[in-house]
């Protein structure tokens, strides 16, 4: 069910953070606790590197890929309080901007879905949020959220593309209304959805409220054309949530516990279809997890590095729990 | 950065990790006063509400003790892993008492809060901790060297390490070991450290630099390294922390020198070993590395020494601080901006000094903090290092194409083992795949598609069906691609031509035995009565008359056969009065059989008898209006049916080879979110499609926005399950719709193809900038300085072309054209093949899909990626781009080589009359019955109808020039209606409409229609120029009351439509 079909040796010289391939899963980024973020081409099985790119002075937290119609972007968060925003030019990837508009270590970096322009969300340690919007001319617009989550926001994941009022984005050529949001997950142990109101200012629309410890990681899952909204949440409490919103109108949120795990969850992200949930834990175990039919979530399988089958994952983690 | 803040002189004891909320107990310190000089005592819990933004922490109980106290714990015991039940305080006394309260009940507000309470100890207890193994056991430190191990399960007699060490002195420090259990360290102001072996009772190793100058204020053990621990000391002379081996106990292993006067108390955290807090007289509060030294952060604090530190073992990010200015602040060690906070602090504290003034003097107190307050920079900054607990370790992301990241760590190695830890620092891509059953039948579908082995696919099929539905819609699937599919789908409706025939012939022959022998004389009387009258109107040849009076004598027969002889119009005219008058059960079938009404009977029959309707409509219904007709009746099924019928509807619309009208019915009765559902929903589409295009060279190439929709989600599975180049070869390639050629694109590149942009700056076109027509409040108008590296969807004023999908230097427009002509669409394929180029898709125009399937790839074309599904693409023959080329490829040969009129032009684009009766190549045995019937009857007519169409069409006449007009108003009302509609059905109304017009039209250039009907459509035509639609529909109604009703009946229905349509949308 889960083969690895590539090992890529990124010669990282210290703990790797994230992982994250472009729009295509052909190029790979990672950025670790060595400061540097590298690209590699992976197409077709192969590990070529594109890119070693140094700017940070601290450790990179987390990558992301903007939408290609924007060209080649990828947006990197470091502990040393910045936010780069690299560009290829040419075959080059160069810094293209900078922000360092936060106080303490920014740990997440979400671009907004491409139907917004380009626009990128970043958490951080001194509990703010973040929204750079790209205006032209190498210019970027800032606006901050401040005091967000206290001590720290670790996540932020915007909610897809959705026209209110209709299931399917219209193919129209009319500019659709969007309503922007996005999920930020914080040491204050909430997830909260932000909204933008038509003013342009963000304000906070929801509080869920679940975990007993911070919340490390929300995905706010791909739209598959249904009318319900789900966010995953995982906490250092062990627990992953899934939360479900049937009713926009509404605004309604009911968690539902997906597992409670021994150790804290780092991250949670969704398959493109929207129907598998990756769940990374602190016991370096990646899980996958699907809902059945009778709406429980069930584990479909355990990753495992280097080796890839189930069954060889199964039987390590009974030996590792004897 | 200072999270809250509550102004007590106390010691301070965070709630233990399991618990949640955070709590924060104070107790009374001894040996310090403030203000107020009041003696009292009290022990209050607070909780960390950390969503308030304010500084205030909120109070949740305060339980007036009568004790103050030295050192104050909240061990975990008996609390399980909900936290439900929130430990015990532990509190170590003035006299020699430790007090045991329960915390739940000093929160509830209960009296009695006190679970235990023991004063066996000499003089104040300074010392306390709790064993993290055995969370019953604490021990304590007292005057004269006293150490008790409590057992809180048995309290009133404690313990002892082993015998007292000599000389006696004060215990100011105790502490467990973090690894093992039975280890415990003891400390005194001497500068002496003490470890102690439970297992054997005895102090096992004395720990002292012999300086006699530590002064032992702090004790730590390493939070992973069983032998290290750390002892601070109180004395200005030597204000250093000390760090000790045991392996090596007989000096430190390092001395951190970072405070300039004596430390007060240290705390090492447990989340990260690289962290040790201290804080002393010098009024810092230290965050250092004890294994290197340096120091990592300075807390930003006011002036005052702080003499208690603890770190939230919940919240490894916050600490409290306590100092002797009477305050208590909880930090955070990640920084952060403090200027939210400030103003309220201000603000309380304004507004908290009137009610703070216990002199009554009036004046308020001497703001401790507030020369601070301009000094302070409001930014403060995190620790140098990243702490452990955000260090992510592990990861896993999906991508595109059901592709799985994942990256770990192996855990941080304890600093020991750093220097041989050289890590792989590997990441993983996997491909997760999980749904196998949907693999395997795309992959079934595919094959089935490729070497077109459709009937055997559909029989497979069937005989897997699980429901008799089921099974019939795959049988009736099947039959489109045998011959004779009418009859075929006669038979499975329950109607075998064969055994209908039979009985035709034997009642034929039956009657033909009643026939009156031809050679016998008559009269010819012309006598008054009826019999003469006619006679008389024969004779006078006005055949009017004579049917008129047969009519009137209820002679029906004779009335019709006059009829017959006195022409087409009589005959029509007759039948019409013979139908009004006769009321027999089947004389509405009998009549939309004679009058070729088909619509009639799918529009009116009971929905029950839908069966026989289809029947009805696939023995008669000419092919132009075939497919309409078995709309129509799907359509009536799917809305006015129960559940049953609804699915039924499915039958008709495969019938009708609607595939997009299939498509809505079986979403509408399925569930379509499964992929399993959606792959039986695709089946059938895919089936049909092909189907249609070898009945219907053309029409195919149109894909409906909701078959688009599914063949997207369908193509979008097949992609998260990783086969790339089957949900290419799936996804539909003649639309426009953003979301379907995004994906494309997504596939083409997905497969490997060369990344544009970066290795080449050699693209063949411009790339796209950022599409003016974004949404986007700011964005959408502006770009990113040279960001257009590459083109991606086209989108605002260009017009759509699907050429997009970039590899190397094809034209971006070859794959942009509409397959209007075929033909023309493969002159512009690459020079070069694209293995796994889209257009070899199952929705490619029919020509494509003719190419022999021979014709293997040439092994040099295959790409470098190993391709997951079988798909070749023939294109990559330039041989059978050849083939492709002309129009007339093998299949349709297949089908045209049946067809009757073998001398058809073989580039003449067919129109209707290949469709589905040209198509099962009706075979002469099915025909020749019904044209050897009557002469004259209607069967016979609706045969030779349909044969004499080919002919006509083929040599088409222009339509005069005096009435090109009508074609031209009436088209164009029909586009102008088109444009306005909103509705779908409208649309199709208005569609089929247009369609249907081509009887008018076919009729003009004909010159067949009467003066009369054609200055009467001239009518019309004018007042729909001058937009009165009511005025044309009086005169429509005026032409067909007047008319021959089978002159008009083929197109003054749909005339009335469309004029019903413009009217009402007031074009």
């Amino acid at each position: 069910m889960v083969s690895v079909i590539n090992t890529v040796d990124t010669s990282h010289e210290d703990m790797i953070h994230d992982a994250q391939m472009d729009y295509y899963g052909t190029r790979l980024a990672t950025c670790s606790s060595d400061r540097s973020v590298k690209i590699f081409d992976v197409r077709n099985g192969g590990q070529i590197l594109i890119a070693d790119l140094r700017g940070h002075e601290g450790p990179v937290w987390q990558v992301a890929w903007a939408h290609p119609m924007y060209g080649n972007i990828l947006a990197s968060c470091s502990y040393d309080r910045k936010v780069i925003i690299w560009r290829e030019e040419n075959g080059t990837w160069e810094k293209s901007h900078e922000h360092a508009g936060h106080d303490s270590s920014v740990n997440s970096v979400c671009w907004a879905p491409h139907d917004y322009g380009l626009i990128l969300a970043c958490g951080s340690s001194d509990g703010a949020i973040s929204l750079l919007t790209y205006t032209g001319e190498g210019q970027w617009e800032v606006k901050k959220i401040n005091n967000a989550h206290t001590i720290g926001c670790n996540a932020v994941s915007w909610a897809p593309a959705v026209v209110p009022g209709s299931l399917i984005d219209h193919p129209s050529g009319q500019k659709p209304n969007y309503i922007k949001r996005f999920a930020s997950g914080g040491c204050d142990n909430l997830i909260k959805l932000w909204k933008e109101e038509e003013d342009g200012q963000w304000k906070e629309e929801q509080k869920l409220e679940a975990h007993s410890d911070w919340v490390r990681d929300v995905a706010w899952a791909p739209s598959i054309g249904l009318p319900t909204s789900t966010i995953a949440g995982c906490s250092q409490d062990g627990r992953v949530f899934i939360w479900t919103c049937d009713d926009a109108s509404s605004n309604t949120w009911s968690p539902k516990l997906l597992h409670k795990f021994n150790d804290v969850v780092w991250h949670v992200s969704w398959s493109i279809t929207a129907n598998i949930l990756a769940v990374s834990g602190g016991d370096n175990k990646v899980t996958l997890w699907k809902e059945s039919v009778d709406g429980q979530w069930v584990c479909i399988s355990d990753v495992n590095k280097g080796q890839g089958s189930v069954s060889a994952s199964v039987t390590e983690g009974q030996q590792n729990e004897q | 950065m200072k999270l809250k803040e509550v102004d007590r002189t106390a010691m301070q004891a965070w709630s233990p990790a399991q618990n949640h909320p955070i709590y924060l107990a104070t107790g009374t310190s001894a040996q310090q006063l403030d203000a107020t000089f009041s003696t009292n005592a009290s022990l209050e819990i607070f909780e960390l509400d950390l969503s308030d933004p304010s500084l205030d922490m909120k109070s949740c109980a305060t339980f007036s003790s009568s004790h103050r106290y030295h050192k104050l714990i909240w061990g975990p015991y008996k609390m399980d892993s909900k936290g439900d039940v929130s430990g015990v305080l532990i509190a170590g006394g003035e006299n020699g008492n430790i007090i045991l309260y329960d915390p739940s009940k000093i929160i509830a507000g209960d009296k009695e809060v006190v679970i235990a309470q023991n004063d066996k100890h000499t003089g104040p207890v300074r010392a306390l901790d709790v064993n993290i193994f055995q969370t019953n056991l604490v021990a304590s430190g007292a005057n004269e060297s006293e150490i008790y191990i409590w057992d809180l399960n048995n309290f009133a007699t404690p313990m002892t390490p082993g015998a007292k060490t000599q000389p006696p002195e004060d215990i100011s420090c105790i502490a467990w070991n973090r690894q093992v259990q039975h280890i415990l360290a003891s400390a005194s102001p001497s500068g002496r450290a003490t470890v102690w072996d439970l297992r054997k009772n005895e102090p096992i190793i004395k720990v002292s630099d012999h300086s006699n100058r530590m002064h032992c204020s702090g004790l730590a053990w390493h939070p992973d390294v069983a032998t290290q621990m750390v002892l601070a000391s109180e004395d200005d002379r030597l204000p250093v922390i000390q760090m000790w081996d045991l392996r090596f106990a007989s000096s430190p292993l390092r001395v951190l020198e970072n405070h300039a006067r004596g430390i007060l108390a240290i705390a090492w955290s447990m989340a990260d070993p690289e962290l040790l807090l201290s804080c002393g007289k010098d009024a810092k509060i230290l965050c250092s590395n004890p294994n290197t030294g340096e120091v990592l952060y300075e807390l930003p604090t006011n002036t005052q020494w702080c003499f208690d530190i603890q770190w939230c073992p919940r919240n490894p990010a916050v600490l409290s601080a306590a100092s002797f200015d009477g305050r208590i602040s909880v930090y955070s060690i990640m920084g952060g901006s403090t200027d939210g906070l400030r103003q309220k602090q201000v603000d309380k504290l304004s507004s908290s000094f009137g009610n703070l003034d216990p002199f009554g003097t009036g004046q308020p107190l001497p703001p401790l903090q507030i020369p601070q307050q301009t000094a302070q920079h409001s930014i403060v900054l995190p620790l140098k290092k990243p702490p452990k607990w955000i260090r992510r370790p592990v990861g896993a992301s999906f991508s595109f194409g059901g592709k799985l990241v994942t990256f770990e760590n192996v855990r941080m190695p304890s600093h020991q083992g750093a220097e041989q830890q050289q890590q792989q620092h590997h990441v993983f891509i996997s491909q997760v795949v999980t749904e196998k059953e949907f693999l395997s039948r795309s992959d079934q579908l595919q094959q089935a598609v490729q070497s077109q082995g459709f009937i055997n696919y559909c029989q497979k099929k069937i005989d897997a069906s699980q429901t008799e539905f089921e099974k019939n819609v795959w049988s009736f699937l099947k039959v489109n691609f045998e011959d004779d599919s009418r009859g075929k789908y006669l038979e499975l409706l329950g109607y075998r031509k064969e055994d209908l025939g039979k009985k035709h012939i034997k009642e034929e022959k039956e009657e033909s035995e009643f026939l009156p022998s031809s050679g016998g004389t008559f009269n010819i009387s012309v006598s008054g009565d009826i019999d003469g009258l006619i006679t008389q109107a024969l004779l006078t040849g006005n055949f009017e008359s004579a049917v008129d009076l047969c009519l009137h004598d209820n002679r029906m027969a004779d009335a019709i056969i006059l009829a017959i002889a006195g022409g087409q119009e009589l005959l029509a005219r007759t039948q019409k009065k013979y139908f009004a008058k006769s009321q027999s059960k089947i004389t509405r079938l009998i009549t939309a059989v004679v009058m070729k009404n088909w619509k009639e009977i799918v529009e009116s029959c009971d929905l029950k008898n839908w069966r026989e309707a289809l029947a009805a409509v696939l023995t008669y219904a000419k092919p132009d209006e075939f497919s309409a007709l078995c709309d129509l009746l799907g359509t009536r099924l799917e809305n006015e049916g129960d559940s049953l019928l609804q699915t039924q509807a499915c039958l008709c619309y495969i019938c009708a080879g609607n595939v997009e009208k299939l498509v809505a019915c079986w979403t509408k009765a399925q569930d379509g979110s499964h992929p399993l559902s959606l792959q039986d929903l695709i089946e059938k589409v895919v089936i049909l499609r092909k189907a249609v295009q070898l009945t219907q060279a053309m029409d195919t190439s149109t894909v409906g926005v909701l078959l688009a929709a599914k063949m997207s989600q369908y193509a979008n599975l097949l992609a998260a399950q990783g086969s790339i180049a089957a949900a290419l070869a799936f996804l539909p390639d003649n639309t426009n719709q953003p979301n379907i050629m995004q994906l494309r694109d997504r596939l083409c590149r997905a497969q490997g193809e060369p990344v544009a942009g970066h290795e080449s700056p050699k693209i063949p076109y411009e790339k796209q900038q950022l599409p003016k027509g974004r949404p986007g409040p700011v964005a959408g108008h502006h770009q990113m300085p040279r960001v257009q590296t590459q083109q991606y969807y086209p989108h605002g004023e260009n017009p759509p072309p699907p050429g997009f999908i970039m590899h190397g230097n094809v034209n971006p427009n070859a794959a942009g054209q509409l397959p209007t002509s075929p033909g023309h669409m493969h002159t512009q394929v690459p020079p070069y093949p694209q293995p796994q180029r889209p257009q070899n898709g199952w929705n490619d125009p029919p020509a494509l899909n003719r190419v022999p399937k021979k014709k293997k790839m040439p092994e040099n074309f295959m790409p470098p990626v190993p391709i997951t599904s079988p798909i070749m693409n023939p294109l990559g023959d330039p041989q059978s781009q050849m083939l492709q080329q002309q129009p007339s490829a093998p299949v349709p040969l297949s089908s045209q080589s049946s067809f009757p009129q073998p001398h058809l032009p073989g580039g003449q684009p067919f129109h209707g009359v290949q469709q589905p009766l040209g198509q099962t190549g009706m075979p002469p045995s099915f025909s020749k019955p019904n044209i050897e019937g009557a002469p004259g009857a209607p069967i016979g007519n609706t045969f030779q109808h349909v044969q004499s169409l080919p002919t006509k069409k083929i040599t088409k006449k222009p339509i005069p020039d005096e009435h090109l007009i009508l074609k031209t108003t009436f088209e164009d009302l029909i586009q102008r209606c088109l444009s306005s509609a909103t509705d779908p059905q409208t649309k199709r109304k208005l569609d089929d409409a247009s369609k249907r017009l081509e009887f008018l039209y076919d009729k003009l250039r004909e010159q067949t229609l009467s003066p009369t009907i054609t200055s009467g459509l001239h009518n019309i035509a004018r007042s729909i120029e001058t937009r009165n639609y009511s005025e044309g529909l009086t005169m429509h109604t005026h032409i067909v009351s007047t008319s021959n009703f089978s002159e008009t009946s083929a197109f003054m229905p749909v005339l009335k439509v469309v004029l019903t349509q413009a009217n009402k949308l007031g074009v």
